[in-house]
């Protein structure tokens, strides 16, 4: 049995639901993040996994007990949050050592504790700092490190990175994932950022709508998404309406343009409507390699966006985007130019039945 | 920059201002501390030796700050928890608990003293039967004790309430209190631990207002016959000249040292909750 395990786990506000039939297991040290956009029940979950929530159904289990209905003080479960939550009116030392001090541990253990977890992080010097003299980094640090120091059975993180700026979020990300791999602990991240969730998850849980879209290594979710909403969220990603031109050889119509897929097919009947998706970095030039699809295009637009190069391409009538390193020597066309570009029958995804158009 | 610099660089109508609202405030200071040194030349500091000296007065003060003590301490015990639980669980009773507060400002303290007097001077018998199980409180020195520590904490509440809801606004309660319940804490830990310790300079600015408003009252304790200093104070300006004035000087100074205590005791946690 997994070591922590949501099963059909739903929550009710009032008349919505902001989580529903949610079912997940996780294994001892493994490293899942819950992604989505805003208002799609991730820190819903993640408060009913600490107990700020009580799920309306389901069942939570932690190294097989029941945790469903327990007080978030007897759960074991370590939080860090978006905006730190260090006690303003304690010391570093003081905020690690806080949630030992609770358990009644001996203070020369919640000494020596407070010291490992201060090396941890980095901060051994700050010990004695109040958290208005530390920068929003070293807060966060604090924040992990007073999670991690009462040996917490998981630790959950809820959007930790947020409220940092650009540099200072990817060095910390790293720094999260490098602890979590050295202390092995199971841990559960919120993030509305797919870079942050690709970069640091052993698996994603890609959230819309309270409900559960894909599970799967960031691998598996970023080449092969099985829904609309995952192919779009994550990545950049161009789609369009196709016809199916032939089943069995997985062929489809896009505009005129012939396109072939190595997805299943059979389903579908010569003449059904599919939603098809291509992303823009499975394209190159012709000139460069010829892949199975060849396709004659339009160059609509050309930007530079420092190690890649975006062209806007017109397919048939369809705007695609194509993204291509930025090699000094690679000869770009020109706004209006007509010319090949190619991608592997892989690279076609079907995504399912087209949408209907309104009247 | 340093304060002298930011002085200097003050534009000629903020000293203006500034200048006149300090002769606002410090004149009749002056003027009451120049009649209270006035009484005998020879003996300037004359109305002080003897209010200092009169027995009522030490009996009264005393017993008014006690009263000021257990007004403070019951508040801080009733509301503290009222605002904590309002913020974290029903913000939405936030504006009716809001108007309850302010309801001493509408309801004069006249009034206050002859409701409270109206219920409890009658004894309080079990229903349906001649047994009683609580004597007037106003006939026995405890029980007016407690109905004057009553009154006082409605005239007291608006203040109270308004100052510790303040000082829960500039942290945030509800992480916090999520925080700390992760870490394993109960209740009386988070808020024992955790929230007062950060409403702290709020709590005594209450606490402070409270203790002026307690020690000079002088409608309840006057109508519940009790020996407080605000009767003391009023029967002593009708009476003398120079010791209420001497008195007064010496409520000033009180006033000025508890401020000067709060700034002492919560020095650098406007920093700490300013950065949060």
């Amino acid at each position: 049995m997994a070591y922590l395990t949501l099963s059909n786990i739903s929550k009710q506000f009032v008349d919505t639901y902001a989580v529903q039939d949610f079912n997940l297991d996780v294994e001892k040290g493994e490293f899942v993040s819950f992604l989505g956009p805003s208002g799609c029940g991730k820190t819903t979950t993640l408060r009913m996994v600490a107990g700020f929530e009580n799920p309306t159904t389901g069942k939570i289990t932690l190294d097989n007990s029941d945790i469903t209905n327990k007080a978030p003080n007897q759960r074991n479960v370590g939080m860090v949050f978006q905006s730190y939550a260090l006690f303003p009116n304690m010391t570093v030392a003081q905020n690690i050592g806080f949630g030992l001090r609770v358990r009644r541990e001996k203070e020369s253990a919640i000494k020596d504790r407070v010291k490992e977890m201060l090396s941890i992080i980095n901060l051994e010097s700050r010990g004695d700092s109040f958290p208005y003299q530390l920068s929003g980094g070293q807060q966060q640090r604090v924040a992990l490190a007073r999670a991690l120091a009462i040996r917490p059975q998981v630790l959950l993180l809820d959007e930790p990175l947020s409220a940092l700026d650009a540099k200072i979020r990817v060095a910390l990300r790293a720094e999260i994932r490098s602890i979590q791999q050295r202390l092995g602990i199971t841990t559960i991240y919120v993030t509305h950022d797919q870079e942050e969730a690709l970069s640091l998850s052993d698996r994603i849980v890609v959230m819309n709508v309270g409900v559960i879209e894909q599970v799967g290594t960031p691998f598996q979710i970023y080449n092969f998404p099985e829904t609309a909403f995952v192919a779009s969220f994550v990545g950049t990603l161009n789609t369009g309406t196709a016809e199916v031109l032939d089943p069995a050889k997985g062929l489809l119509d896009l505009d005129g343009v012939q396109l072939a897929s190595a997805d299943d097919l059979n389903s579908r009947q010569k003449g059904d409507k599919v939603r098809m998706a291509i992303r823009p970095e499975r394209f190159s030039f012709v000139s460069e390699e010829k892949k199975a699809n060849v396709i004659d295009c339009k160059i609509e637009n050309i930007t530079f966006l420092g190690s890649i190069v975006r062209i806007q391409v017109i397919i048939g009538k369809t705007k695609f985007y194509m993204d291509t390193f930025n090699n000094p020597f690679l000869e770009l066309p020109k706004i209006g130019d007509q010319t090949q570009i190619t991608c592997s029958r892989e690279a076609v995804l079907v995504l399912g039945d087209a949408p209907e158009l309104g009247n | 920059m340093n304060l002298l610099t930011r002085l200097h660089k003050m534009p000629f109508w903020s000293w203006l201002w500034f200048i006149l609202g300090a002769l606002y405030f410090l004149l009749p200071l002056l003027a009451t501390f120049e009649f209270s040194i006035s009484w005998d030349p020879a003996d300037p500091l004359k109305a002080y030796t003897r209010v200092f000296a009169d027995k009522d007065f030490w009996e009264t003060f005393m017993y008014s700050n006690l009263l000021a003590v257990a007004t403070i301490l019951v508040n801080v015990i009733l509301i503290v928890p009222t605002a904590y639980w309002i913020r974290l669980r029903v913000p939405e009773a936030r504006r009716l608990v809001e108007f309850i507060t302010l309801l001493p400002f509408v309801v004069p303290a006249i009034i206050l003293v002859f409701g409270l007097i109206g219920v409890y001077s009658s004894p309080f018998k079990v229903p349906f039967t001649e047994l009683t199980f609580l004597e007037p409180l106003t006939t026995f020195k405890f029980g007016t004790n407690i109905l004057i520590v009553a009154g006082y904490m409605v005239l007291a509440m608006p203040y109270m309430y308004r100052s510790v809801d303040t000082g829960m606004r500039t942290v945030d309660v509800r992480t916090l209190t999520e925080a700390a319940q992760s870490l394993g804490a109960n209740w009386f830990t988070i808020i024992t631990r955790v929230i007062l310790p950060n409403v702290r300079a709020a709590l005594l600015s209450g606490a402070l207002l409270t203790f002026a408003i307690v020690v000079g009252e002088v409608t309840l304790a006057s109508f519940l016959g009790v020996d407080a200093f605000g009767p003391y104070l009023f029967l002593l300006g009708q009476h003398r000249a120079y010791e209420p004035a001497a008195l007064s000087f010496f409520s000033f100074l009180l006033t000025w040292v508890a401020m000067g205590l709060i700034q002492l005791f919560t020095g650098g946690q406007g920093q700490a909750a300013g950065a949060h």
